[in-house]
């Protein structure tokens, strides 16, 4: 049994950017010649609707986000100061990065003689102009922006959103009913009212874990970051986000997400309360590929949340990272994240020949308008890159989004009163030589270990190089480093349990027990827990003890073929040739390919013969 | 970094100069939902007199809504609360489903020609104006400074200025007169 493989990942794990830009499709008008307007007559037919149907008008029209529309002058007119306002701040269009040199794939930001255009229409009293000059309207996808998609999945039970009180953070958890393996190709998320759904991105759950945490089947559960863990070395780095814009695309060539049989995707969402009580309920529409991925990219996931412990009252507290990377990739899309005291993210590149690279600026966080941001073009990173990260933080009274008040002490953590530096970049690894295997794995014991050593208690980093030791074989140390990782959780039960699988796969199934029951302790239906101590007990040949792990692992996953199969292994090991029959018989009918049970089951017919 | 609104300032003076450019004509008056002409500061001179300036599509005066039924329903002794439309687009029916729909059970008012809004001296959704029992504008803008910017809120609150306007006004007393403006949606003065 493969160890279960634990992911750092939080909320954003498996998000895609699918911010396009096919809905916009009118031109930009032309640079105004002159940098002040003043004098000349600006009209909303010839120089501000261009700009608000490309920049506005995707929200800003009947069914989405904004609060009101921007198709007609009599829109326009009716909220030309609002207009003026709040483009002169820049709060709209909203977009945080600043300008750099890597474009983003769906920037969306006003010039600065758009800007100028806006105020002269506005304080020359917001003329029409000639018919004659207006722009055809924008035009728009209706319904499913890819067409009709091949699966539809609804939340089963709505959120109520109550009237009044800070952010929600909820994540809808989708139970996906395939039989068979497929490849996703593209999703659009529909966040269920789209005037009060922040963000909202897509987990992939392939363990079944999240489904423990809800209160009732289909019920939900609160969080704002939320972790996942999944069963082998598959970081799944789709980027599948949703914001207020958010056009759906598809995946680049050669790439798609497996979903198999019993995955789960969950949407987790943050909402802000309307003033009435709002009923919620999300849905998301998949798009299948019969092509499996060739390329598979991967979220390299940067942090250094024990740096924060930010005193209260402190202005311009500064967290740094700086993480070389191993092999050459390239950049695909970022995702920057603080909460409410992050104040200026920075991430920039170093390259091997001395060259620094802006990845990403944000010189005012918001975290109501975070995003995934996807380059335009994908950015080449050679092997010695240093990716630096560069976070400040304001816990003082001046920041007013600052969740305490007066000022206290914040520490890292999953909370939204707690902090956050995080820093995920999708890569996808280039010019590797397949034979030296897999560059993901590379990238992800390199961070790792870089992550030891800046913090040797960090459990998930201990934990996730063991896994990647154990991948290369590496048995020894892979179990050194579980066993790090249990030292610093010694009631996690997924350490404990890959700890014991690894003492099995290397042939110590005597040592393995302990750990094994121990992560069964509270855990009676970890079905893992049980097949792997099943396995070590039969290894020393205790088969009854073992054929009772294995017939509590059927209790919480009645329908695998490889429990099925071990245990009419151990029952014919006892004699109990009938049972063990059945028990093979069924394995082959759950999985007809199941080679355990297709061997034991002709070695039993001719032993049985034989009597 | 600067956590106040770029621009406003500069805007300021062109919405002061809009403002000016529709004159109150003679006979104006709000009405309330049936049509009928209504003037709030009349109706109860025992009073002091608060009102709320809303407009139905925007997201900030909306999101008040709790804290206001709150405030009303904790002066209502003392208070008298109004809900007022500027905007010439609400209609009784768009009116009446609003109020429906964040549960108010107060008194509204469309006020297309703005006479109230110049009454009250606001520019903004949501801003309050407080009357004293004579009738007299003791207070006009935000509730409180639950929001910064747009889009960025404040977990709660820090300061009170409708709630320290009421008990001034109440007490016969000029209010604490900060007269800071909301943050929220422009009533606009360009149709």
């Amino acid at each position: 049994m493969i160890p279960r493989w634990r992911s750092i990942a939080c909320t954003t794990l498996l998000m895609a950017v699918a911010m396009g830009t096919a809905g916009r499709i009118a031109a930009r008008p032309a640079p105004r010649r002159e940098s002040s307007s003043t004098s000349k007559q600006v009209t909303y037919n010839r120089d501000i609707a261009p700009i608000l149907f490309s920049s506005c008008a995707s929200c800003h029209r009947p069914g989405e986000a904004a609060p009101f529309s921007l198709l007609t002058y009599s829109d326009a007119k009716r909220h030309a100061l609002q207009i003026a306002e709040v483009t002169r701040s820049r709060t709209m269009p909203p977009w945080l990065p600043e300008r750099q040199a890597a474009k983003f794939a769906d920037e969306i930001r006003l010039t600065e003689a758009e800007i100028e255009g806006i105020e002269s229409w506005v304080r020359q009293g917001a003329v029409e102009g000639d018919a004659a000059d207006l722009p055809p309207p924008p035009q728009f996808v209706e319904g499913w922006r890819l067409g009709e998609p091949d699966l539809i999945l609804k939340a089963e039970k709505p959120f109520v959103l109550p009237a009044e009180g800070t952010d929600v953070y909820w994540n809808f958890i989708f139970r996906v009913p395939i039989e068979q393996t497929r490849w996703v190709k593209g999703v659009e998320i529909r966040p269920g009212d789209k005037r009060y759904v922040h963000h909202a991105n897509i987990l992939v759950d392939r363990a079944g874990a999240s489904r423990r945490r809800e209160a009732e089947p289909g019920a939900g559960f609160g969080g704002m970051e939320i972790r996942i863990e999944s069963q082998v070395f598959d970081p799944d780095s789709h980027l599948w986000f949703w914001k207020p814009g958010t056009i759906p695309y598809v995946e680049p060539e050669g790439m798609a997400l497996r979903l198999d049989k019993g995955t789960d995707l969950i949407l987790n969402t943050h909402m802000q309360p309307s003033g009435k009580p709002e009923i919620i309920q999300p849905s998301i529409g998949l798009y299948f590929t019969p092509e499996p991925a060739t390329k598979i990219p991967m979220l390299l996931q940067m942090e250094n949340d024990l740096k924060l412990d930010i005193p209260a009252g402190t202005k311009d507290f500064l967290v740094a990272d700086d993480f070389t990377l191993p092999v050459d990739v390239d950049v695909m899309a970022l995702y920057p994240h603080a909460h409410y005291l992050g104040k200026d993210l920075q991430a920039y590149a170093t390259l091997p020949d001395g060259t620094k690279q802006m990845l990403v600026h944000i010189p005012h966080w918001n975290l109501n308008w975070q995003a995934v941001y996807r380059y335009a073009k994908p950015m080449p990173l050679p092997k010695g890159t240093m990716v630096s990260l560069r976070y400040v933080y304001d816990n003082s009274t001046e920041n007013p989004l600052n969740p305490n008040h007066p000022p206290a002490r914040v520490i890292g953590g999953n909370r939204s009163s707690d902090e956050m530096c995080h820093l995920w970049l999708q890569v996808l690894p280039v010019n590797y030589d397949p034979a030296e295997g897999d560059p993901r794995m590379a990238l992800q014991e390199a961070l790792s270990r870089h992550n030891i050593e800046k913090n040797p208690g960090d459990f998930e980093a201990h934990y996730n190089l063991a896994a990647m030791l154990q991948a290369k074989d590496r048995l020894a140390e892979a179990i050194r480093e579980y066993e790090a990782a249990v030292r610093l959780r010694p009631e996690d039960a997924v350490a404990n349990n890959a700890l014991g699988a690894a003492m099995v796969a290397a042939g110590q199934p005597g040592r393995a027990v302990a750990y094994l029951q121990a992560a069964l302790k509270g855990n009676a239906d970890y079905f893992d827990a049980h097949y792997n101590l099943g396995i070590a007990l039969a290894q020393q040949t205790d088969f009854e003890h073992a054929s009772r792990q294995f017939r509590l692992a059927l209790k919480s996953q009645p329908d695998d073929a490889g429990v099925e199969a071990n245990l009419g292994a151990v029952l014919a090991e006892m004699g109990r040739f009938d049972e063990a029959k059945s028990h093979l018989e069924r394995a082959l009918q759950i999985d007809p390919d199941q080679g355990l049970a297709k061997e034991n089951l002709e070695a039993l017919q001719k032993q049985m013969n034989h009597r | 970094m600067d956590w106040r609104r770029p621009g406003l300032r500069s805007l300021l003076p062109l919405a002061a100069m809009l403002a000016v450019s529709s004159t109150l004509g003679f006979g104006q008056s709000a009405l309330d939902l049936d049509g009928h002409a209504t003037n709030p500061l009349t109706a109860d001179s025992s009073k002091v007199t608060v009102l709320v300036f809303l407009r139905s599509d925007c997201p900030v005066s909306s999101r008040y809504a709790p804290a206001i039924k709150k405030i009303a329903n904790q002066y209502a002794v003392s208070a008298r609360f109004w809900l007022v439309y500027p905007d010439k687009s609400e209609t009784p029916q768009t009116i009446h489903k609003y109020l429906a729909d964040y549960g108010y059970n107060l008194p509204a008012l469309r006020d297309p020609e703005h006479v109230l809004v110049k009454q009250g001296r606001v520019q903004i959704t949501p801003e309050v104006a407080v009357f004293d029992s004579k009738g007299r504008l003791v207070y006009d803008g935000r509730i409180d400074d639950w929001y910064v910017t747009l889009g960025q809120a404040r977990p709660a609150p820090t300061t009170h200025e409708l709630e320290d306007a009421i008990h001034a006004a109440a007490a016969g007393k000029p209010a604490p007169k900060s007269e800071v403006r909301g943050v929220g949606c422009y009533i606009s003065d360009l149709e």
